[in-house]
């Protein structure tokens, strides 16, 4: 019993183990993404759209010379399971690591791709911890949260005029430092945080919280978890018969939330990086996803996009997959016109302008609402 | 019975180890990693196999003792400035007082009981690590240095993979040995049998508490070097899903099996890696092959051997000094008084049914005294009153002018009285030899420290048990059966076993209860002689028995108990006179017809 | 006051469906001392079940109560079926193997059934169809929909109904016969495998009920949704005394409260750690918890 299972399992590991010796004939791009597990959905989104970089740049004569290749490999959003994705990756030879979803998996890849000195351009993690480590090596084409938090907390002040709010997260990393965040600018603008506390995602029946909370008499209830909790929020308040707005951040821009809340939805208002719908330069993009793979993209499809087309370049700038140089080749990225607007990485790695835009929903469905322009008044979203 | 090969699993062993060692050499860095993933479950998992399968005891909440670890030197390291190695004392102290904090309150519950408490002190450990600020939250605590050896730090995945097998050989040691000792008999006891172990000295309470706590030290040790792995820790490493994993990997590979636990941990951390194609159908695959093994192999892949400690041979046994029965039981029986047991008013309440009531009577040193009495007369409740298993209503019993009432059975034992059971309760999946041995280590005054590493003193001590526990097999005719599986014994021997075992302890008093139930007449005749064997060597002896001829044969007084009250004492003699015997014993047509050895052998005995 | 009839109303609604699900934990554990730890996902399964069915009817423009109304006994039906077949096929075998094993086992089949669902729906959510809106009264202050009093009444009635049943009829006699000795039980002339078989059926159908009824409340259903309700439901049955049904109900509605006032009152993120405590506290002082009977052991 106990030998054909290690017979079976053998050839599977040396398979893998020799898989990682072929030929450098082509451009090596790794992209840790959650495939198995919860998240992935949201990881074969993410994947996709990298597939479809690498399709569009090979079918322009690749980089180099040479034809991009994608190295998936499923992190699970789990640590362990990432930093042996990340292992996997530099063993196999890629020039650079574009991609992931969750924060809790890529701090710990970031970190094993930093002790092998390979570059790591995040499309999803906006956890702002993993561009303040002082790491050379990392990227990224999405905003922080501590860049969104700012945003919520001038669009409930500046826009709905709030002069008590009450926020809520699911005391998971992205959704706990959204909230740190938006409290703090809140704060600064003068307005009462009445309620800053967690509750358990997955539990189903928040009456509890919405009645204290609603006891306390704020006019918006900020939730910066994601959708699944944001629907039933949105769904217990109206049978609770509640007056606050409520509104969360970008994990809650999900059609889920409108599906499980149905009426109750109506008004939901997200804070949220432009959807590629929303992006005027990603039209194309769209389209051709969509009949690729059958699906609209996902929120962060266009990020992947934009972070495998950078890759791309930075080796062509490079003149070489050597990790090392591509690291200093993207530190030069200026102006970079992507799907996602214009990219320029700070020393940080960051993008020096992050776009925030607001989502309502209106007859059970995300519209663009408003935004802050250049002049620092609220107007609407084309 | 399993075919055994202690050789070549040992060496089977060393092979393991030597390609694990080599491993680094031979293959690249990812699959170093996903071998020091192995690694590190393997160290969990002989953590845990202790608790699960050492001591039996089930826990569902043992990623609260890894967690533990990795936050106190991830906290020791960021915000006190420690260093690696100056950070494992401390996270080792700290989980061995959470396996305290843990196993004091449960320790005194069922088992499946045990499930639910463990899995939310699991969940209450990840929950507080989550929720506070000093721990980092959700977000953990990141900046972990590397451990440092000679002035390198340890960051390549090889090195990592080098120093974490060391740390497995480390517990590999710790765990054999600990395996070997009577701690760990002990634990192998208490999961055969929790309320034997506990009544032929086996002090259970402590002994669990030992299973957690040192499960729970080696669970710290993993999280320590967990935390100087990734550099990074955060709370969704330590969430009931990875307590479940590590106890998948003991329960499938075979609990209390080491060879088993490092198996199952090379395929739960190994397979999910090996699966890693099947993205999505990968979990639903592991579940459907974890269903099937443990449908096909319910002991586990690689079950645990029967423990075996060899006998020393006979003539080895009868030259060591001290080591004779008849040197052992003076070594106990020198200066006893002359009254050994005084109950005075003894009684007992079930509920309002009064068991026994108002019993009262003296014990003399070397006399034979039986408790005879119809069924239901109380007389094995007066013998777990004695022996500290029921807490008597009222009355009080002196042994050596001290009570004896509201001592742990396991303390009663050691003040000098051991007893055998009417329905038999031998460790069944443990050797004849280590069965006599539990009830002897109670005698063990040698530091647990001391026999794990094997001091001079803790070896003169172990070998002088072994050749006493010998002597007292052969002395009931077991001695060529030392080594077999007492489970397998024929009943007439699983008998004389338990009369051993009892014997095994150095006890003054042996009791008795109902040796003959069962037997043949010739066993019923040797087991007479025995008897009167243990009395000549000057062990006292109380006795319950049925069997009339073997009462009337052996017993130097009698006492003849009837609906909870004593209703005659006196020689054999006299009691075969006494009416109102007569009338307890035929009252009624239905209890003779129930016992045939009641009515018919008293009134052949007193023919 | 407004706030704490709320409270109350809420717990009582979570607390009905922890009952229901504890039903089942209870149940099994009396009767083959098993701790199934599939049972959560029985009651996932219950929802999908219940959803698969109402969304192919929805097609058919069927009034919805009558939908409704087969849904649920289709979902009852074939989730005690599966229970039924994981009894079968998983547990029957090692019934006499060590205890350990047969719990892995109901793990396995727990991740088993969480990974075939997502298969089978995926990974995301499915959302029930928006049968009942969120009409309802007002009680001093306090706002109550009718389906939140028609989810505690209905799950009262079960609950009543499982109780005669169990003490009012044959099978329900032999149930509590296997109870206290199988071997007995099976000298006695009972069905010993059949009775267990209707065991499994009675708890997954609960669970079913419960599955329908939570997704139909909340809408949402997910193959990871059995977690916590099992969790929960689980300490409910310990916490009542696991293999005493009365306890599996007063437990459950217990937790339900305790983890609605905890949230209105304390704070969420340490409902967990509240209802853990609890436990483990009521154990200490009682150690079969609080209807559990104490079982004295014959030496």
């Amino acid at each position: 019993m106990i030998k054909p299972i290690l017979y079976a399992a053998l050839p599977l590991l040396l398979a893998v183990g020799a898989a990682s010796a072929s030929a450098a004939d082509t451009i090596k791009i790794g992209v840790p993404v959650p495939l198995s597990g919860p998240y992935a959905a949201a990881g074969t989104d993410i994947l996709n759209a990298a597939k479809l970089a690498a399709d569009d740049i090979n079918a322009s004569g690749g980089v180099l010379g040479k034809k991009i290749d994608i190295m998936a490999e499923d992190d699970g959003c789990d640590a362990q399971m990432g930093v042996q994705a990340a292992q996997k990756m530099i063993d196999g030879g890629v020039a650079v690591v574009a991609g992931g979803y969750c924060s809790g998996a890529g701090l710990p890849e970031l970190i094993a791709l930093h002790r092998a000195g390979v570059p790591f351009i995040l499309d999803a993690q906006t956890n702002p911890k993993l561009t303040s480590m002082g790491f050379n090596n990392v990227f990224r084409t999405i905003g922080r949260d501590d860049e969104q938090g700012p945003f919520a907390a001038k669009f409930m002040s500046g826009y709905l005029h709030a002069k008590k709010v009450a926020v809520i997260n699911d005391n998971t990393v992205y959704s706990k430092g959204l909230a740190d965040n938006t409290v703090s600018a809140l704060k600064k603008d003068g307005v009462d945080v009445v309620y800053d506390d967690s509750v358990t995602p997955g539990q189903m029946d928040y009456s509890a919280v919405l009645s204290h909370v609603a006891s306390l008499d704020p006019q918006v209830i900020d939730y910066t978890g994601y959708f699944a909790e944001a629907g039933l929020m949105a769904k217990e308040a109206a049978a609770l018969h509640l007056k606050p707005q409520l509104m969360g951040g970008d994990a809650t821009q999900d059609p889920t939330l409108i599906k499980t809340a149905g009426a109750a939805a109506n008004g939901w208002i997200c804070t949220t990086a432009p959807l590629p719908q929303f992006l005027t330069g990603a039209k194309q993009f769209v389209t051709d996803f969509t009949k690729k793979y059958g699906t609209a993209p996902g929120p962060y499809s266009p990020y992947e996009y934009d972070a495998i087309e950078i890759a791309a370049k930075a080796v062509k700038d490079a003149g070489s997959t050597d990790p090392s140089k591509v690291i200093a080749s993207l530190h030069t990225i200026k102006d970079y016109k992507g799907l996602t607007g214009n990219i320029t990485f700070n020393s940080a790695g960051d993008r020096t302008v992050a776009v925030y835009i607001t989502v309502i929903v209106k007859d059970q469905a995300f519209a663009p609402y408003v935004k802050l322009n250049a002049a620092g008044q609220w107007v609407p979203v084309q | 019975m399993k075919p055994t090969m202690p050789i070549s699993a040992a060496s089977l062993g060393v092979a393991a180890l030597a390609v694990a060692a080599v491993l680094p050499f031979l293959c690249d860095n990812y699959i170093v990693d996903v071998a020091l993933t192995i690694v590190t479950y393997g160290i969990l998992a002989l953590g845990l196999n202790i608790v699960v399968g050492y001591a039996g005891l089930l826990d569902l909440g043992y990623a609260a003792f890894f967690a533990i670890g990795a936050y106190t030197t991830a906290l020791l390291e960021t915000l006190l400035n420690f260093n690696f190695w100056e950070t494992i004392p401390v996270a080792l102290i700290l989980a061995g007082v959470s396996g305290i904090i843990i196993g004091y309150p449960t320790l005194r519950l069922r088992s499946d009981y045990l499930a639910i408490v463990t899995l939310g002190f699991g969940e209450i450990v990840r929950i507080i690590a989550t929720n506070l600020n000093i721990t980092g939250g959700p977000n953990g605590i990141y900046g972990i240095n590397p451990a440092n050896v000679l002035g390198h730090d340890i960051t390549a995945p090889k090195a990592i993979y080098a120093l974490g097998l060391v740390f497995l050989v480390i517990v590999l040691v710790l765990v054999l040995r600990l395996g070997q000792s009577r701690l760990g008999r002990a634990w192998t006891s208490l999961r055969e049998d929790e309320s034997a172990a506990e009544a032929v000295g086996v002090p259970t309470l402590r002994v669990k508490m030992l299973a957690y706590v040192i499960g729970a030290l080696i669970g710290g040790l993993g999280g320590s070097l967990f935390a100087a792995r990734f550099g990074t820790i955060d709370p969704t490493s330590f969430t009931y899903a990875q307590s479940v994993t590590i106890l998948i990997i003991v329960v499938l590979g075979g609990r209390g099996s080491i060879p088993g636990v490092l198996l199952g941990a090379i395929i739960v951390a190994g397979l999910p890696e090996a699966l890693r194609f099947l993205n999505l159908w990968r979990e639903f695959v592991f579940a459907i092959a974890l269903i099937l093994l443990m449908l096909l192999r319910p002991q586990g892949l690689w079950p645990a051997r029967l423990r075996r400690v060899a006998a020393p041979s006979a003539a080895a046994a009868h030259h060591t000094p001290r080591a004779e029965p008849a040197a052992q039981v003076a070594e106990a029986t020198a200066g006893e008084p002359e009254m050994l047991l005084e109950a005075k008013g003894v009684s007992r309440v079930f509920g309002g049914l009064k068991a026994v009531s108002d019993v009262a009577f003296t014990v003399h040193r070397g006399e034979i005294l039986s408790i005879i009495g119809p069924n239901g007369a109380g007389k094995t409740t007066v013998f777990n009153c004695l022996t500290g298993v029921l807490v008597p209503s009222a009355g009080d019993i002196l042994w050596d002018g001290r009570s004896l009432t509201r001592l742990a059975p396991h303390r009663v034992v050691a003040r000098g009285l051991a007893r055998t059971f009417q329905g038999i309760r031998l460790f069944d999946n443990m050797t004849v030899f280590e069965n006599v041995l539990v009830g002897m280590d109670h005698r063990f005054r040698v530091p647990l420290l001391a026999e794990l590493i094997g001091l001079p003193s803790a070896r003169r001590d172990t070998g002088l048990h072994y050749a006493a526990g010998r002597n007292w097999l052969e002395f009931v005719g077991l001695g060529d059966k030392a080594g077999l599986r007492a489970g397998d014994l024929p009943y007439g021997d699983q008998r004389r076993l338990e009369i051993a075992r009892g014997l095994a302890g150095q006890p003054r008093l042996l009791l008795l209860d109902e040796p003959a139930a069962g037997m043949n007449p010739t066993e019923k005749q040797s087991l007479m002689g025995l008897i009167r064997r243990i009395r000549d060597l000057g062990t006292t002896v109380l006795l319950i028995e049925h069997d009339m001829l073997l009462v009337m044969g052996v017993s130097d007084r009698i006492i003849v108990m009837d609906r909870g009250q004593i209703i005659a004492e006196g020689p054999p003699s006299a009691i075969q006179a006494n009416p109102r015997v007569i009338e307890a014993y035929l009252g009624t047509e239905e209890e003779v017809e129930d016992d045939g050895s009641l009515g018919a052998p008293i009134l052949g005995a007193m023919a | 006051m407004s706030e704490f009839i709320q409270l109350v109303i809420a717990g009582l609604t979570t607390g009905s469906f922890y009952a229901l699900v504890a039903l089942g934990y209870t149940m099994v554990y009396g009767i083959v001392r098993l701790i199934n730890f599939a049972h959560g996902d029985i009651f996932m399964v219950g929802a999908f079940l219940g959803w698969t069915v109402l969304t192919t009817l929805a097609a058919t423009h069927m009034p919805w109560g009558i939908g409704l109304l087969i849904a649920l006994i289709l979902s009852m039906i074939l989730t005690g079926g599966l229970g039924v077949a994981v009894e079968r096929f998983a547990y029957q075998p090692l019934l006499s193997a060590p205890p350990l094993s047969i719990l892995i086992t109901a793990l396995g089949v727990s991740l088993a059934l969480e990974n075939g669902v997502l298969l089978i729906f995926g990974p995301g959510f499915n959302t029930y169809p928006q049968l009942i809106g969120s009409a309802g009264f007002v009680l001093g202050g306090a706002h109550i929909t009718f389906i939140q009093v028609g989810i505690i009444i209905l799950s009262f009635l079960l609950m009543a109904g499982l109780y005669l049943f169990v003490h009012h009829t044959f099978i329900g006699t032999a149930m509590r016969a296997l109870a206290v000795d199988r071997d007995a039980a099976r000298l006695m002339g009972i069905n010993v495998e059949r009775v267990i078989q209707i065991t499994f059926f009675l708890g997954s159908s609960l669970a079913a009920v419960a599955g329908v009824m939570e997704g139909l409340y909340y809408t949402e259903i997910n193959f990871f949704m059995g977690f916590i309700v099992g969790l929960r439901a689980f300490t409910a049955a310990v916490l009542g005394g696991i293999g005493n049904i009365p306890g599996a109900m007063a437990g459950g509605l217990l937790i339900g409260l305790l983890e609605a006032f905890s949230a209105g009152y304390i704070s969420s993120r340490w409902t967990d750690v509240i209802v853990f405590l609890v436990l483990i506290g009521t154990l200490v002082v009682k150690p079969t918890g609080l209807f559990g009977e104490r079982v004295v052991e014959r030496m």
